[in-house]
C-alpha cells in the first residue's frame, strides 16, 4: 500500500492541547490532536448535517409542489405522491435530529490516534476538487488530460507522493480509455486542445 | 412442465461462442472486484451500467450476473483469507471462515466456500427456472393495487429490516423516491422540481445515481480515511483448495441447510444476502451447542459453510424475482433493474412472452456462470489474492475516472459529471453517518412503479383509499410485511433485552 509517511492531518497548526485541559474522556491514551470542537455542543453533533440535507431536499420537494404548473389533472396528480414525500422527509428530519441531539454519535476510530477530524479533508479536497476540475475543464482540455488529471488528484488524495509517476500513470490510463471507448466503441469523448481546438 | 426444453434452447443461446466470453470475463471481472478489500459486486455492477450502450442485452445481463455470481465467490475467498469482507453479505463468513484460515486450514475454508456457494447457486437457479414462469404467471393477476403494495413491501422491509436505525433506513429511502420524481411526470406531462432546466426534463439518470451513491461515494468514503486506518492487509498462506471426505461429509448437512434458509429470501426484499446468511450462522451455531464437542469458535467448517450456500441461493432467487415480477431485493438487483430499464424492458411476465430467448438465455448462464466460477475460484484462489498488490492510490483513481467515463458516455453532458459528483457527496455523507444505501437505490428505481400504480388504482376508483387493500393478493403481501415487521420488533426487543443483562 502507500508508503508508511506519517500521516499528520492537515489542520496541525493549531497545538494539541495539554492533556490536562478537558481531555478527551473516551480516548484519554491516544496521541494526536483534541478532535475539533470537543468540550463543546458540537462534538459528536456533526451528523446533523445529514438531517439538514434531508430538510432541505423535502423543503425544497415542498416548494416545487406548492409552485408546480397542473393544469386540470384528476385528484392523484403529478403532486399527489411528492407532497407525501416532502412531508415524509421532514418527520425523519426532525426525529434524526433529536436523536443526535439526545445522544452524540461517535464514529469508530481505528487508527490509535485521535484527529482534529474524523474524515481527512485534505483527502477528501483532493478527491473531491480532482473530479470537480475534471468535470468543468472536460470540454476544454478532452478527456485525454481531464481524466489524467483527475487520477493524479485522487491517487494524490489517497497519499501517492509521486507527482510525476502518478500523471504519467494517469495519461496511460486515459489514454487506454480513449482508445478503448472513442476509437473502438465510437463513444463520443472530447479530444479538447488536443484535438487541435475547442 | 415445458421448462426444460426452454431451458435447453436457452443453453443453446447462451453457449455461443460470444455469449461464453461474456459470461468468462463477467466471472474473472466479478471475482477480481470481490477480491479486492472494500469492494463488493454492487459497485462492479454499479461501474458495468454504463457500459449497456455497448452491448446487445443478452451479452449484457449474462456479463452482469458473471459479476454479480463472481462477486460473491472472490468477495468470501477475501474474507476468510484476510478478514475483510467487501460487502455486508460476506460477514457472517469471516467469523468461522478466517479463524479456520488462522488455524492454517486455508484451503479447507476456501473449497468449504466456493462449493457451498456453487451448491446454493446451482439448487436456486434449477428452482428459479421451474419457478419463475409460474410467478411470472401469478403476477398476471396483479392490477396497480397489487403493485403498490409489492412496492410498499419491498420500500419498509429494506429501509427498516436491516438498517441499525429505522428513521436511517427510511430517510434513504426518501431521498431515493424524491429524486425520482424529478422531472416531466408520466401521466400529465407536469415538469416536477426541474427549476426550468432542461436538463432535468429527462429527469435524473439511474445510472448517475447508482454510480454516484455505489461507486464515487464509496471513493469519497474510503479517501477520508485511506491515510489513517492501516488495515492489515497480510494474506494467510493458502495452499490448494480441498477438502477430505470426512470434512466433505460434515459440511454437507450445513451447505443444505442454509441453501433452505437464503431461499425464501430471494424473494422477500429485505435487502440481500445479509439477513440469510446471518440467520444460517445463527442456526448452525445453535446446532453445534447441543453437539458433544462444539466446534464454534475454533473454525467450525459449518459455521463457514451454511452462510456461504445462504448467501448464493437468495442471490439466485433474487434472480428469479426480479426475472418474474420486476422486484429487486438488493442494490445489486435494483441496478440490474435499472439495466432492464435502459434497454426498454420491463421485467414481469410479458419479458416472459416478448423475449424469452433472452430469459432462457440468461436462466441458462447463471449454471454456466456457477460452473466456470468453481473452476476459476477453486485452484487459483491464492493466485487471486495477488491482486492486493494494486496500490490502493492507483485502484481508487481508476475507478473514479472510470465513474467518469461511464456517466459521461451515456449522457455526454458536464451536467451529469457535476450531478455525480454532488450525489456522490450526498453518498459520502451517508456512508460517514451510517445510513443504508439499498433503501436509496430500490426507491430510485421502484419509485416510479410505486407512484403510477397508486395514481391508477385511486383514479380508477375515484380516490378510494379502500381500492388499496380490497384483493386476496394485497392481504397477503400486507400480511406477510406484517409479519417480518413483527419478527424485526421482536429481534430488536430481545437484542436489547440482552444488552441489559
Amino acid at each position: 500500500m502507500s508508503t508508511p509517511m506519517n500521516p499528520s492531518p492537515p489542520a496541525h497548526e493549531d497545538p494539541a492541547p495539554p492533556a490536562s485541559s478537558a481531555s478527551g474522556p473516551d480516548q484519554p491514551d491516544h496521541p494526536g490532536p483534541a478532535p475539533a470542537g470537543e468540550g463543546t455542543f458540537w462534538h459528536g453533533r456533526s451528523g446533523l448535517i445529514m438531517p439538514v440535507v434531508i430538510a432541505g431536499f423535502s423543503l425544497y420537494i415542498l416548494f416545487g409542489v406548492a409552485t408546480m404548473d397542473v393544469g386540470d389533472a384528476d385528484f392523484p396528480g403529478p403532486q399527489f405522491f411528492p407532497s407525501i414525500l416532502g412531508v415524509l422527509g421532514l418527520v425523519l428530519a426532525g426525529i434524526i435530529a433529536a436523536g443526535i441531539l439526545r445522544k452524540p454519535e461517535h464514529p469508530e476510530n481505528s487508527s490509535g490516534k485521535s484527529w482534529r477530524f474524523h474524515s481527512d479533508f485534505n483527502a477528501l479536497g483532493w478527491t473531491v476538487g480532482g473530479f470537480l476540475a475534471f468535470a468543468v475543464l472536460l470540454p476544454w482540455l478532452g478527456w485525454i488530460l481531464a481524466g489524467g488529471l483527475l487520477f493524479w488528484c485522487v491517487a494524490r488524495g489517497f497519499g501517492s507522493r509521486r507527482a510525476l509517476f502518478d500523471i504519467l500513470v494517469g495519461l496511460f490510463m486515459s489514454s487506454v480509455a480513449y482508445l478503448g471507448f472513442s476509437v473502438a466503441l465510437g463513444l463520443n469523448l472530447p479530444s479538447g486542445i488536443l484535438g487541435g481546438g475547442f | 412442465m415445458d421448462s426444460l426444453p426452454l431451458l435447453m434452447e436457452g443453453f443453446a443461446g447462451a453457449l455461443t461462442p460470444a455469449n461464453l466470453l461474456w459470461v468468462v470475463v463477467g466471472c474473472l471481472l466479478g471475482t477480481a472486484v470481490g477480491v479486492m478489500p472494500g469492494l463488493g459486486s454492487s459497485m462492479a455492477v454499479a461501474l458495468l451500467l454504463p457500459m449497456t450502450f455497448a452491448l446487445d442485452p443478452t451479452a449484457a445481463f449474462i456479463l452482469f450476473a458473471g459479476v454479480y455470481f463472481g462477486g460473491l465467490f472472490g468477495d468470501s475467498t477475501m474474507a476468510i483469507l484476510m478478514n475483510t469482507p467487501g460487502q455486508a453479505s460476506a460477514i457472517a463468513s469471516t467469523f468461522e471462515g478466517h479463524r479456520m484460515a488462522l488455524d492454517g486450514r486455508a484451503p479447507q475454508a476456501l473449497a468449504t466456500a466456493a462449493i457451498g456457494a456453487f451448491i446454493g447457486g446451482i439448487i436456486a437457479s434449477t428452482i428459479v427456472v421451474f419457478f419463475a414462469p409460474t410467478l411470472a404467471e401469478l403476477s398476471r393477476y396483479f392490477g396497480p393495487a397489487e403493485y403498490f403494495a409489492l412496492a410498499v413491501f419491498a420500500f419498509i422491509a429494506t429501509s427498516s429490516v436491516v438498517s441499525e436505525s429505522v428513521p436511517k433506513g427510511l430517510a434513504s429511502l426518501m431521498l431515493g423516491l424524491g429524486l425520482s420524481t424529478v422531472g416531466i411526470d408520466a401521466v400529465t406531462g407536469t415538469q416536477r422540481f426541474t427549476l426550468g432546466a432542461p436538463q432535468l426534463f429527462e429527469g435524473i439518470s439511474l445510472i448517475t445515481v447508482t454510480v454516484a451513491i455505489l461507486a464515487l461515494g464509496e471513493v469519497f468514503h474510503v479517501a477520508s480515511r485511506a491515510r489513517r486506518d492501516h488495515p492489515d492487509l497480510k494474506t494467510r498462506s493458502a495452499g490448494r483448495p480441498w477438502l477430505k471426505w470426512a470434512e466433505f461429509k460434515e459440511a454437507a448437512p450445513a451447505w443444505g441447510r442454509g441453501t433452505v434458509i437464503g431461499l425464501p429470501f430471494g424473494v422477500i426484499p429485505v435487502g440481500g444476502s445479509e439477513v440469510p446468511t446471518f440467520m444460517a450462522y445463527d442456526v448452525e451455531r445453535r446446532l453445534d451447542r447441543r453437539r458433544r464437542l462444539p466446534q464454534f469458535g475454533k473454525g467450525a467448517i459449518r459455521g463457514l459453510a451454511a452462510p456461504e450456500a445462504a448467501g448464493n441461493s437468495t442471490t439466485g432467487m433474487a434472480m428469479g424475482a426480479l426475472l418474474a415480477l420486476g422486484l429487486p431485493v438488493s442494490a445489486t438487483a435494483a441496478i440490474m433493474l435499472a439495466a432492464f430499464r435502459q434497454y426498454g424492458l420491463q421485467p414481469g411476465p410479458l419479458l416472459f412472452d416478448r423475449n424469452p430467448e433472452l430469459v432462457w438465455a440468461l436462466l441458462a448462464s447463471f449454471f454456466i456462470a456457477m460452473v466456470v466460477l468453481l473452476i476459476i475460484n477453486l485452484p487459483f484462489a491464492q493466485l487471486w489474492s495477488k491482486l492486493l498488490l494494486i496500490p490502493q492510490p492507483y485502484l481508487y483513481a481508476g475507478i473514479a475516472l472510470f465513474c467518469g467515463l461511464g456517466v459521461f458516455a451515456t449522457s455526454g453532458r458536464v451536467f451529469d459529471l457535476l450531478l455525480l459528483l454532488g450525489i456522490g457527496l450526498v453518498g459520502f455523507g451517508m456512508r460517514r453517518y451510517g445510513y443504508p444505501l439499498a433503501p436509496l437505490m430500490i426507491g430510485m428505481v421502484l419509485g416510479p412503479l410505486a407512484e403510477t400504480s397508486i395514481r391508477d388504482a385511486l383514479l380508477s376508483s375515484d380516490g378510494n383509499y379502500a381500492a388499496l387493500i380490497d384483493s386476496p393478493i394485497t392481504w397477503f403481501i400486507y400480511g406477510l410485511l406484517a409479519l417480518v415487521l413483527a419478527f424485526t420488533v421482536r429481534a430488536a426487543v430481545r437484542k436489547k433485552s440482552r444488552q441489559d443483562i
